[in-house]
């Protein structure tokens, strides 16, 4: 286990009429337990840099365990006083990050559930035929349903992951969370381009919609103008 | 004008390969300023015998607060590492603060029950947690108690 250590001090001679003065000092650790966080997203820099101005997910919920004690750092790392991020918790705001200005805090990562469908490749291939899903074309290589739907299986798709439950059948399961609609049609989007008369298939045998997150970490920049944001997130 | 410092420092030297060491300090200033906040809560502690949720920085209600840069800091003071309190704001959990955590974070209170930061402990039997805003609002209360 790793030993993963916060400290906050927090002073001042003239807010109060007496020295404010305190710190606080935590051991990172898994929720319930004193096992130390083991899991890092690394600390990352992030550029923003666009006009019109445009806020990016810096953390996804489904990257971290729900109500665990997962902990958040941002900086805005800004120079110019004025310069601010706001952060928001899906699409509530928590507050502005001005030039200079850090936060740390735990994080739920309350997740959704990936949209999932699995189609079945079936009918008489012709070889050439093509299978188009999420941008990526698929060109059948034989007449075999199994090869076909192996082929299917091996392509990298944007937004989703597949598996080969049977040995005609892919089954994709969604990237991220998101309640997008994709499989509200039992064809998924699917496109089979048919040669030669013959019936080539793909059909949606199954289908579960996804339900959308609700505790991305979501930052906007308050120019256009360059602005960089450091970030870390310890997990479980 | 006030000067309130805040540093912050995470380090490990057994997270990654090699050692990690982050090491923050910064000013509380007022909104796109460098004049510094003047006003807090003060540092409360309390002692929480339900699980019911609570207001810490309520809004005057009725008022509303310009946009501002205040900070928020929050302590679980539970020494029983299954003990937690629930932080939410508006309608957002944030997270779980597990015994020792602490939290800093900006905020900005518009208006009364918009984005108020609001906490729940996990058990009945007794926690301390401490909580502190550090602001330039015209319109919260002093006190973190309900509204």
């Amino acid at each position: 286990m790793a030993t993963t250590t916060a400290t906050i001090t927090l002073s001042s001679s003239d807010l109060l009429s007496n020295v404010l003065s305190f710190s606080d000092t935590t051991t990172l650790t898994l929720a319930g337990n004193a096992t130390g966080l083991s899991l890092t997203s690394g600390l990352g820099r992030t550029n923003f840099t666009n006009d019109p101005v445009q806020g990016k997910v810096i953390y996804r919920s489904d990257d971290a365990t729900t109500n665990g004690a997962n902990k958040v750092y941002l900086k805005n790392m800004s120079a110019t006083a004025t310069e601010y991020f706001t952060v928001y918790i899906d699409q509530e705001e928590m507050g502005r990050l001005y030039a200079g200005d850090f936060a740390f805090f735990p994080w739920a990562a309350t997740g959704g559930v990936k949209e999932v469908f699995t189609t079945t490749i079936g009918g008489t291939w012709v070889v050439g035929e093509t299978f188009e899903f999420d941008g990526v074309l698929i060109t059948a290589a034989t007449t075999s349903v199994n090869s076909i739907a192996t082929q299917v299986n091996s392509a990298y798709y944007p937004n989703w992951t597949t598996t080969i439950a049977n040995s005609d059948e892919v089954t994709f399961t969604a990237r991220h969370s998101m309640d997008a609609g994709t499989v509200v049609t039992a064809t998924a989007d699917i496109v089979i381009v048919q040669t030669g008369g013959s019936d080539a298939t793909a059909v949606v045998s199954a289908a579960a919609m996804g339900t959308a997150t609700s505790s991305d970490i979501i930052v906007v920049p308050s120019v256009v103008t360059t602005m960089d944001l450091e970030h870390i997130l310890f997990k479980q | 004008m006030a000067t309130t410092t805040n540093s912050l420092t995470l380090t490990s030297t057994d997270l990654f390969d090699d050692s990690l060491s982050i090491s923050n300090t910064s000013t509380c200033y007022k909104a796109g300023t460098t004049i510094g906040l003047d006003q807090t809560t003060g540092l409360t502690r309390t002692y929480l015998t339900a699980t019911t949720v609570i207001d810490l920085f309520p809004v005057v209600k009725g008022t509303t607060n310009a946009v501002e840069n205040g900070k928020v800091y929050i302590a679980n003071l539970s020494e029983d590492e299954t003990e937690f309190v629930t932080i939410n704001i508006g309608d957002a959990v944030i997270g779980r603060l597990y015994a020792g955590d602490f939290m800093w974070m900006p905020w900005s209170p518009r208006a009364q029950h918009v984005n108020d930061i609001e906490l729940a402990p996990s058990v009945a039997t007794g926690m301390h947690v401490e909580f502190m805003a550090i602001h330039n609002f015209a319109n919260i209360y002093p006190t973190g108690v309900d509204s």
